[in-house]
């Protein structure tokens, strides 16, 4: 991607504290986040022009901005759920290279667990009363969140022989990376077995099948890489980007349950890349179940529909498997405050520049995040890589 | 009043222009879909616009109540206090018969979880939640259950 010579690229990335937060308010999550990633750039809130975020309610960018004393002449709030900070990325890179802005500041903030307590996310229209707009249709017959997730992967188990083996390998290669991390949530190693035999949320996902529920958020800095030469950091280059959507929040209008979007927008992000699924050196992916997975290779084009199964299985997206993903341990063992893209672009670049630790793939070169949102509703996917294209 | 499945507490429509013409049917106990008029499409939620063809011209199409099990979940993990005692129960993506690509979500009730499975015929079955207020749920098909024999 490139306008007029510039190129996007970000010069810094950083993650809050997590998991458990209960002194820090959801700003001050924001603050740190963007404090630590400015500090990574070697850069101030003085030279930010530009400033992303999103959360859950209108004009949330604009009170997080409040709150860090900036005043952007460039802001974007777009929420895509889960997808959105991958969109934000990708709208950022495109207003830097098109000369509508110089740094942008992308930050993430969340104390879902502290403030909720563990509600787990199952809640469906949020107990009684009114159901809001979409949410009447599936909260009336008691579907949940999982329960929608659910619907999909019994869809594919169905449909092409997936077994719920083969969706619990996913959550023990997360595991196993999350060993890795001092701060994930959950570091424990687990076994299939363990998996399968937890609780049932929703069949066929148990317990194990589902991601954390935590505080934390994360934060990134983006400018041109003309910018980036005069800094320490190593830039990393935006090479390719897109996002999708098929249907809201009702997963019986998702038009194939088997079928994300990012089967829309991930052939789009490798082709404005210029690159194929082979060239991709380590993964970051939406884990907020594990048949979010499964999905996300198969659509991404890692594997064929239908062969996401035996693709995670055996170690498929371990250190040294088909495809290292979530060297963090991801949304089911690391970190998930109920948006967690901005984990997924900070893992990313920190695997690019050699800075992934205990799960650091060697000589990683170009990476993939992509996010998902809402019931399988949005995807967006950003490739990232260590050289100029 | 109909026999019950679901506690009162239940989370209740809030219902508006577009498709108070599906709920007052169902609080009749009348399954319906909306069908555009213009080009025949079928959807599902009601909406203002045909998402095919553009057209605003729309009708209630009364369906027979039957269709299959596109695919099914058991919720086992109730998500408000009173559906502690009424799990687990099924919850189904049904595809109804005369409403082509306008699927649905409800339950299927009187049948054992571990008994539901993708492709099973069905038909519906009304729950009266309130004076105004019946859901479609669904139980296996009469005749599924002769065939089986």
């Amino acid at each position: 991607m490139s306008q007029n010579g510039r190129r996007a690229v970000i010069v810094g990335v950083a993650t809050s504290d997590y998991p458990k937060l209960p002194e820090m308010s959801e700003h001050a999550v924001h603050g740190q986040a963007a404090d630590r990633a400015l500090a990574d750039a070697g850069l101030t809130m003085a030279g930010v022009d530009g400033f992303a975020s999103t959360g859950f309610f209108p004009m949330y960018a604009t009170g997080v901005a409040e709150y860090l004393g900036l005043h952007p002449t460039y802001y974007d709030e777009t929420n895509a759920g889960g997808a959105s900070f991958e969109v934000l990325a990708e709208h950022a890179a495109y207003a830097i290279e098109a000369g509508a802005a110089e740094v942008v500041l992308i930050t993430y903030g969340s104390i879902q667990l502290s403030q909720m307590g563990r509600r787990l996310g199952t809640g469906g229209g949020g107990g009684s009363g009114f159901a809001p707009g979409p949410a009447i249709y599936d909260a009336l017959w008691g579907n949940t969140l999982v329960g929608s997730y659910a619907l999909a992967a019994r869809r594919h188990m169905d449909q092409f022989g997936t077994t719920a083996e083969q969706l619990a390998s996913v959550a023990v290669t997360m595991r196993a990376h999350a060993a890795g991390n001092p701060q994930a949530q959950e570091r424990d190693p687990i076994t299939v077995e363990d998996v399968v035999s937890s609780r049932l949320v929703a069949d066929p996902l148990h317990k194990l099948d589902c991601c954390v529920i935590s505080d934390g958020g994360g934060a990134c800095v983006m400018t041109t890489a003309e910018r980036a030469a005069d800094l320490e950091t190593t830039p990393i280059y935006v090479l390719g980007a897109a996002h999708a959507t098929t249907h809201h929040m009702n997963i019986s209008s998702m038009p194939d349950l088997t079928v994300s979007p990012a089967a829309q927008c991930g052939p789009l992000a490798f082709a404005r890349a210029g690159i194929g699924p082979a060239e991709i050196d380590v993964a970051q992916l939406y884990d907020s179940f594990t048949i979010t997975v499964v999905l996300t290779v198969e659509d991404l084009g890692f594997c064929a529909k239908g062969e996401g199964g035996a693709f995670v299985e055996n170690g498929g997206l371990g250190l040294g498997g088909r495809l290292p993903t979530n060297t963090d341990g991801g949304g089911l063992s690391a970190c998930h405050p109920g948006m967690r893209g901005m984990f997924l672009i900070v893992e990313a670049v920190r695997q690019l520049r050699g800075q992934g630790g205990a799960t650091q793939v060697p000589d990683a070169r170009i990476a993939v995040a992509h996010g998902t949102g809402g019931m399988l509703s949005t995807g967006a996917t950003l490739i990232l890589g260590k050289e100029a294209p | 009043m109909s026999e019950r499945w679901f506690p009162d507490e239940m989370p209740v429509p809030a219902v508006n222009a577009e498709t108070n013409g599906w709920w007052e049917a169902a609080a009749h106990h009348r399954l319906v879909v909306q069908r555009c008029t213009a080009c025949g499409a079928t959807r599902h939620p009601p909406g203002p616009v045909c998402p095919t063809c553009r057209s605003t011209a729309s009708e209630w199409s009364e369906l027979p109540g039957t269709g299959s099990v596109f695919t099914y979940t058991v919720v086992r993990q109730a998500f408000i206090p009173s559906l502690a005692d009424r799990i687990p129960y099924v919850v189904i993506a049904v595809e109804l018969d005369g409403a082509e690509g306008a699927r649905m979500v409800s339950n299927l009730i009187d049948i054992d979880p571990s008994d539901v499975a993708i492709g099973m015929r069905v038909d519906v079955v009304w729950e009266d939640m309130g004076p105004h207020l019946a859901l479609p749920r669904f139980r296996p098909a009469a005749d599924a259950k002769e065939s089986e024999r």
